[in-house]
């Protein structure tokens, strides 16, 4: 019987065998859309080690490819993340990394993923959708504003496909296009004592802080290529953070009506401000893991009173693993939201 | 949000033979969507804004389509009279949901006057998209440029394909 449904399984989509082939621990627990709250302690094991092998319960290693059947099954359930990673996230260091822009195209569906599409005519009709995440460490706010700018002009032309920054800034307060400065508690003066700088941008959204131990994602992405507007960008980002924080069984939500962003009981763990210029997105999300948050007492948060902020650090109960994991993790929440097919890593 | 979550991957569970079909996160908007309307008589452009011609001037703004994608707007960027804008080129902003959106002019031209109820009551664009949410009247430089925006049928049928892509 398990063979039938896993010959019936490899029929249906032969690419998933290969799905839980080099890909790392972090993101096959997104695809397992395993949830803490459902783990053991197993589970937290599990999320404190990069890239590790199962141990089973008598000690043994299991081999991915050895993963129960179930498992294939909830992987399969998973669409359409299937034949996603062709290359595994590399160890990246935190140091400062600049790529330079190289705008190849990702190269046709038909060579794309570890699979021949010989076998599924209907998946051929699936819409294609490559995501390039760049993944570049702790980056000058200025420096990435810039990027952006760039990446989204090369965007919006079609030069790149949709593309990601993943990354962390230096402590550093910003300002959106309303530029509302009397939510800024402290003087110019005072910034520069404690070493953060002050941005005035172009993006939604009141004042924020940015720092170290924080995960930003900025998405330079073609909305009219899926037909969404702001609304549904924003809401995609927010069930982008909603769902990593379930990873570590901290139960988030969206805020009411006037309050985007994402929060555990009235304290807010991640932060939202967006650009749309000719349907490209740039600026993007924050994301609590465990920045500075005596940072936050200068400001009025996102121009709210009466609510605090929090870090993931602050309401989970699981060991954190390393931040380069996380921001792998956001990611693929991310790419899993956005229904993006096959996600190259640089 | 939660339910969408779990009504988007419980039809991904259920979807195991049709592995073709994409589960769309299922917006809870979707109903209104469909009944944005589009007036008769306007000309539109494809990234939602719309112009209509009355003699010596054209007054422009944002369809009902867009401000429902938009949210509610809570600012609006406006420039000043004066202001010369180029077909396709962006004249301001709107703010909703933290996002600010660009929007673009249908025609060229210059701008000889700004909705200055909007500083006030950005609202105005949601409410009414047609009529008190106007952005800007425009002294057209080009009148031709309208013959190649869309007309209503047109514009309803971009919308629906363009919605199609969820």
């Amino acid at each position: 019987m398990a063979s039938l449904v896993l010959l019936l399984f490899e029929a249906l989509h032969p690419e998933d065998a290969d799905l839980a082939a080099g890909m790392p621990a972090s993101c096959a627990r997104v695809l397992h859309g395993e949830t803490s709250s459902r783990g053991s302690k197993r589970e937290v094991m599990r999320s404190s080690r990069r890239s590790s092998p199962e141990i089973r319960k008598d000690g043994g290693v299991m081999e991915e490819e050895k993963l129960p059947e179930m498992r294939y099954q909830k992987l399969k359930n998973n669409l359409p993340f299937n034949h996603l990673i062709n290359q595994p996230p590399s160890p990246a260091s935190l140091s400062p990394a600049f790529g330079a822009a190289t705008s190849t195209r990702r190269h046709s569906p038909a060579t794309s993923g570890a699979t021949t599409d010989n076998a599924m005519p209907l998946q051929r009709m699936k819409l294609q959708r490559n995501l390039e995440v760049w993944k570049m460490g702790v980056v000058n706010y200025l420096e990435a504003l810039k990027l952006q700018e760039r990446l989204a002009a090369d965007r919006k032309v079609g030069k790149i496909p949709d593309t990601v920054l993943s990354l962390q800034h230096p402590p550093t307060y910003t300002l959106g296009k309303r530029q509302t400065y009397h939510n800024l508690l402290v003087s110019k003066d005072d910034l520069k004592t404690m070493g953060a700088e002050l941005h005035c941008t172009e993006r939604g959204g009141d004042i924020t802080f940015h720092g170290p131990r924080q995960a930003i994602l900025y998405p330079i992405i073609s909305l009219r290529d899926i037909g969404f507007g702001a609304r549904n960008y924003v809401e995609g980002l927010e069930s982008t953070m909603i769902d990593l924080a379930s990873l570590y069984g901290v139960r988030a939500h969206p805020g009411k009506a006037g309050e985007t962003g994402v929060w555990v009981g009235n304290r807010k763990i991640g932060a939202i401000g967006v650009r749309i210029s000719s349907g490209i997105t740039s600026h993007g999300l924050a994301f609590n893991i465990d920045p500075d948050l005596k940072y936050f007492e200068h400001i009025v948060p996102c121009g709210i009173l009466d609510k605090g902020v929090t870090s993931l650090k602050r309401e989970t109960e699981m060991d954190l693993p390393a931040d380069e994991v996380i921001h792998e993790q956001l990611i693929m929440c991310f790419a899993k939201f956005f229904q993006y097919n096959d996600v190259k890593w640089k | 949000m939660a339910l969408k979550l779990w009504a988007s991957s419980a039809a991904n569970a259920l979807k195991i033979s049709c592995s073709g079909a994409r589960a769309p996160p299922l917006p809870a908007f979707s109903l209104s969507r469909c009944f944005s309307s589009v007036l008769d008589g306007l000309k539109y452009s494809p990234s939602h804004e719309w112009v209509k011609h009355e003699g010596a001037v054209a007054t422009v703004g944002i369809t009902d389509h867009a401000q429902g994608h938009l949210g509610e707007l809570v600012f609006v960027e406006l420039p000043e009279s004066g202001t010369p804008v180029k077909k396709g080129g962006s004249f301001g902003a709107v703010e909703s949901v933290k996002a600010t959106s660009d929007v673009n002019s249908p025609i060229s031209g210059e701008v000889v006057e700004v909705n200055t109820k909007l500083s006030e009551t950005p609202g105005l664009i949601n409410s009414s998209p047609y009529e008190d949410g106007w952005l800007i009247k425009v002294k057209p430089s080009s009148p031709s440029e309208l013959d190649s925006l869309m007309g209503s049928k047109e514009y309803t049928k971009f919308c629906e394909e363009e919605d199609a892509h969820h």
